[in-house]
């Protein structure tokens, strides 16, 4: 039998059942190339861990053992406040403040004005005979919000990525009067939803891919081609139209 | 402060944890000034939304989900600007492990540091945290089997810099 060499990196991190366990152990006691196979992820796993051993050792800053101390009243004006006394380097781009205080605040925007639209009797998506099609709001969302900003407030895409036949897909969450989160591919001008499944709600806060249901993810691991999109692929996707890639050339 | 919330547990809980969430942040933002503001920046999100912690589920996963999250956002406004300011540069953060001479054997931080971001965390949660894959694939937020391609690509790639890349084959 032979074992693939992630499978290998499985065994040496202790992930795989017992059956498989023992197979691979008889492997190796049979094939001292296996052996080295598992030693080498072995020993891998343990000089990557010894790398950053001595950060725990550190003594933590006080900024940071101030922090779980104090009784956690409004802590984002806190940390403006610490941040604008400590002097924060000059590269462009350092953390943007404001940006974590407008994220908090629109939350909170979001949750009001979400109630409000969640009246409107459009529902976002429609039963087409190809199947259901995103329509409205949602439709809107995915063609035009990246998953790092906040568009709608009630509606967040979580990954893009490519299927297999050179179509863009993309996973969202829609917060109407229950949580919603589902896959949706590119399908000529429109999008097709190819699951659509209830979401656990996290108290009305959308959290894109942490509570992605298990009938997505198997969706999305049956669709995709190769990895999903980073940002800037994913902007370039939606600046052209989310039209079907001829070719992957960079 | 006579009765336990989960807020106050969140905050006795997150005393302890803070050198690990430091070596987290170490790992995936690669440098010290910015991996500490990472870890502020976390707790404090945590504690503004102590409730929606589950006692009893792993609050480790749970703030590394934070810093993951809080991470990538970082990233994409940096970017975004970088592209704004500097068009040439904007890739050139992006680690790529096969520009680098197989000839050269890096400390692991330098090549951890050169991994695709992605690749890192999967590494941090795994190989420096010590999470099981499932949990790892839930902190990402991620399917499992992409979370073991990441692991795998990233440590061949690693094997790579460090100048021991004996693979037979």
């Amino acid at each position: 039998m032979k074992f693939s060499d992630e499978m290998l990196m499985a065994y040496a991190d202790g992930e795989l059942d017992l059956v498989v366990r023992a197979e691979i152990e008889a492997a190796m006691a049979r094939d001292p190339k296996v052996a080295e196979a598992v030693e080498r992820h072995r020993a891998l796993a343990a000089r990557v861990q010894s790398a950053y051993a001595g950060v725990l050792e550190e003594p933590v800053p006080e900024r940071l053992t101030g922090l779980g101390a104090r009784s956690g009243a409004a802590p984002i004006v806190e940390l403006a406040s610490a941040r604008a006394a400590r002097d924060v380097r000059a590269m462009p781009g350092g953390w943007q403040l404001p940006q974590w205080a407008a994220l908090a605040a629109s939350v909170v925007v979001g949750l009001f004005v979400g109630m409000l639209l969640m009246r409107g009797p459009a529902l976002p998506y429609e039963e087409t005979a190809t199947g259901l099609v995103a329509r409205g709001e949602l439709d809107e969302a995915l063609t035009s919000q990246l998953a790092s900003a906040a568009g709608h407030p009630d509606i967040r895409v979580g990954m893009s990525f490519l299927d297999r036949s050179g179509d863009y897909c993309r996973t969202f969450h829609m917060h109407r009067n229950a949580s919603l989160a589902g896959l949706a591919c590119r399908s000529g001008e429109e999008w097709k939803l190819e699951v659509l499944a209830t979401a656990p709600v996290h108290q009305g806060e959308l959290r894109p891919a942490a509570a992605m249901p298990m009938a997505v993810m198997h969706a999305v691991d049956a669709a995709i081609e190769g990895e999903p999109l980073d940002a800037a692929d994913e902007a370039a996707a939606r600046d052209a139209g989310w039209r079907k890639k001829p070719d992957m050339a960079e | 402060m006579s009765t336990t919330t989960p807020a106050d547990e969140v905050r006795d809980a997150l005393g302890e944890l803070l050198p690990r969430l430091r070596r987290f942040a170490r790992v995936i933002t690669r440098n010290v000034p910015d991996a500490d503001d990472l870890v502020q920046v976390a707790v404090e999100k945590a504690l503004a939304r102590a409730a929606q912690w589950q006692p009893g589920s792993r609050l480790d996963s749970w703030m590394f989900g934070i810093m993951k999250n809080a991470w990538i956002d970082e990233i994409r406004s940096r970017r975004r600007r970088e592209r704004v300011h500097a068009p040439e540069e904007a890739g050139a953060q992006v680690g790529d492990a096969s520009a680098v001479s197989r000839d050269i054997a890096l400390s692991v931080q330098a090549a951890m540091a050169r991994l695709p971001e992605e690749q890192r965390m999967a590494i941090a949660l795994v190989l420096v945290e010590g999470l099981s894959y499932k949990d790892a694939a839930e902190t990402l937020s991620i399917p499992i089997g992409t979370l073991t391609s990441r692991l795998a690509r990233g440590r061949e790639a690693l094997q790579r810099l460090l100048g021991d890349d004996r693979s037979s084959r």
